[in-house]
């Protein structure tokens, strides 16, 4: 299923060219997707794998990171996906106690993530031997002004926020459940 | 805006649709407000106040009891408003309810005695802030698209005028004098100040950037912006339409509430109410509330303010003087109450 996604997505995204996008544009509506998966696995455990803003690749549509600063609180990342299109995030908040951690996306083209003026909350919360994973993401559609053409709607934002979050959870678990 | 390229529509929509085929679509929960029907049963202690909160992504306004005395609060009704309400406003004597419904195109009208659509209009193209003038209870309705004020008669609720401002007008404030209608121009960065009479634009003000939403002081001399983007408060002395001090606030502060001589700013990506002393400027501290705050709104007696928490679905309560969180409650999903969105069972009472 994870190959398939990728090679999906490498295949879309190929031939797209990334164009910049205000990003603190937005018509009236924002949207919100908030996804969970429980995992059979300590917090301490899927925060290894999810907590380091430097490195993104425990999702699987993401081929490679770079970044500066850490996970600092203003650190920059640049996600080039399978397949070529990229997205500048920064990070607004980092806790690692609390296994949290915020971030923007600063720029993105609307053909490889049809939302602008981004931001999103990744977190683990523990119970017992087992925790929960959320990803919370509030954003604008594709297109910021009104009537907007179907694949930059509203629906189109929350459908590909969505297939995002489920491809990554479902990774995170597959991840931290595997080995000891 | 940004240039759309068709041409990769297609394979865009390939992408989109790949993932939506590969993976689970699950439809975000909808953890809705357990709310009963009609809007004025309540146990316990009697609650004398509510709030009227704007549900955007439910579709519903839930009627909250909000426990000024500090008693629990609660939801005591929800009425269905179709068209991703976000707006709120109320009339003079407090006994009718205006939300913009952005979707829709509408201004919807709801009666509080029956807690029911009264009357929907079609108001511009992209109806958000709106306000009412506490003098001659004009509705006021900023178009997001159309870059106008629109005035509507609250008896007829025809729009019986129109003024252009600055770019994507966002909030809306009147002086309590209702001889001056203030809106802040998001895109322009600049708050426009407006003649209520003769619909005259008097003056244009620079602002921080993105400013949203906007607050006047009880004497009528002081505007209060919320600066999207430069993360600050933007202060405007009126008479002489120049801005006078700038305060830094939490991050994407979204709107201003007044209260005991303070400034309450909710900061959307700090999840913190920013409290500023409005005497000395000094910042007194952060709140930490639910995530995602946006609308604020006073009592009018000062004591508390109330906070629409949209990502955390809640409705939160803030002591004024202790600076502490002391209620909250869970009302419908994706709550913005981006205006005055409270009632006290006095009939009338100062504007603030």
């Amino acid at each position: 299923m994870i190959r398939a996604l990728a090679a999906t997505l490498a295949f879309s995204l190929t031939a797209l060219a990334v164009a910049a996008v205000p990003a603190d544009a937005h018509g009236p509506t924002r949207q919100k997707v908030n996804k969970t998966v429980e995992i059979n696995a300590p917090a301490d455990k899927v925060w290894k794998i999810i907590g380091n803003f430097q490195d993104m690749s425990w999702h699987p549509a993401v081929e490679k990171t770079e970044g500066s600063g850490g996970n600092e609180p203003g650190a920059k990342r640049k996600l080039t996906l399978k397949g070529g299109g990229t997205i500048n995030e920064a990070l607004s908040r980092y806790d690692a106690a609390d296994h949290s951690l915020s971030y923007e996306i600063t720029e993105v083209d609307v053909k490889v993530l049809p939302v602008n003026n981004y931001s999103s909350t990744l977190s683990v919360e523990g119970e017992g031997g087992k925790s929960v994973v959320r990803w919370k993401g509030a954003f604008y559609r594709g297109f910021t002004n009104n009537d907007p053409p179907p694949e930059l709607n509203d629906e189109a934002a929350v459908k590909a926020v969505t297939g995002v979050y489920d491809a990554g959870l479902a990774a995170i678990k597959t991840a931290a459940e595997a080995g000891g | 805006m940004q240039p759309l390229a068709v041409r990769a529509g297609t394979l865009r929509r390939s992408f989109v649709a790949a993932l939506a085929s590969i993976v689970c679509v699950a439809v975000v929960p909808a953890k809705g407000a357990s709310a009963g029907s009609g809007g004025r049963e309540h146990t316990g202690a009697v609650p004398t106040a509510f709030a009227y909160v704007t549900n955007q992504g439910s579709e519903t306004v839930s009627i909250v009891a909000i426990g000024e005395g500090g008693e629990k609060m609660q939801v005591t009704g929800e009425i269905k408003v179709p068209g991703k309400p976000a707006g709120i406003a109320l009339s003079p004597d407090r006994r009718t309810v205006y939300v913009t419904a952005p979707e829709a195109k509408e201004l919807v009208v709801i009666d509080r005695a029956t807690a029911d659509v009264r009357a929907r209009v079609r108001a511009g193209e992209g109806p958000l802030g709106i306000a009412v003038n506490p003098v001659t209870g004009d509705v006021l309705v900023a178009d997001w698209y159309e870059h106008k004020l629109l005035v509507l008669d609250a008896t007829t609720l025809a729009v019986k005028g129109a003024v252009k401002t600055g770019q994507s007008p966002s909030g809306i404030a009147v002086t309590p004098d209702g001889g001056r209608i203030l809106t802040t121009d998001r895109d322009s960065n600049q708050v426009s100040i407006i003649d209520a009479k003769s619909l005259a634009v008097v003056a244009t003000v620079p602002v921080g950037e993105r400013p949203f939403g906007i607050a006047i002081d009880a004497d009528g001399q002081r505007a209060y912006t919320a600066n999207v983007k430069s993360n600050d408060v933007s202060v405007i002395d009126i008479a002489t339409a120049r801005t006078v001090a700038t305060y830094k606030v939490g991050r994407r502060p979204y709107a201003v509430a007044l209260a005991r001589g303070r400034a309450f700013v909710t900061d959307q990506y700090s999840a913190t109410v920013t409290v500023i002393d409005l005497t000395s400027g000094e910042k007194l501290t952060s709140i930490p509330v639910g995530e995602h705050p946006e609308g604020i709104w006073s009592t009018a007696s000062g004591s508390h303010v109330f906070i629409a928490c949209w990502m955390e679905n809640t409705l939160e309560r803030v002591d004024t003087g202790t600076l502490k969180v002391t209620g909250k409650v869970e009302v419908g999903d994706g709550p913005r109450a981006f205006g005055d969105f409270l009632v006290e069972e006095a009939p009338s009472r100062a504007p603030r």
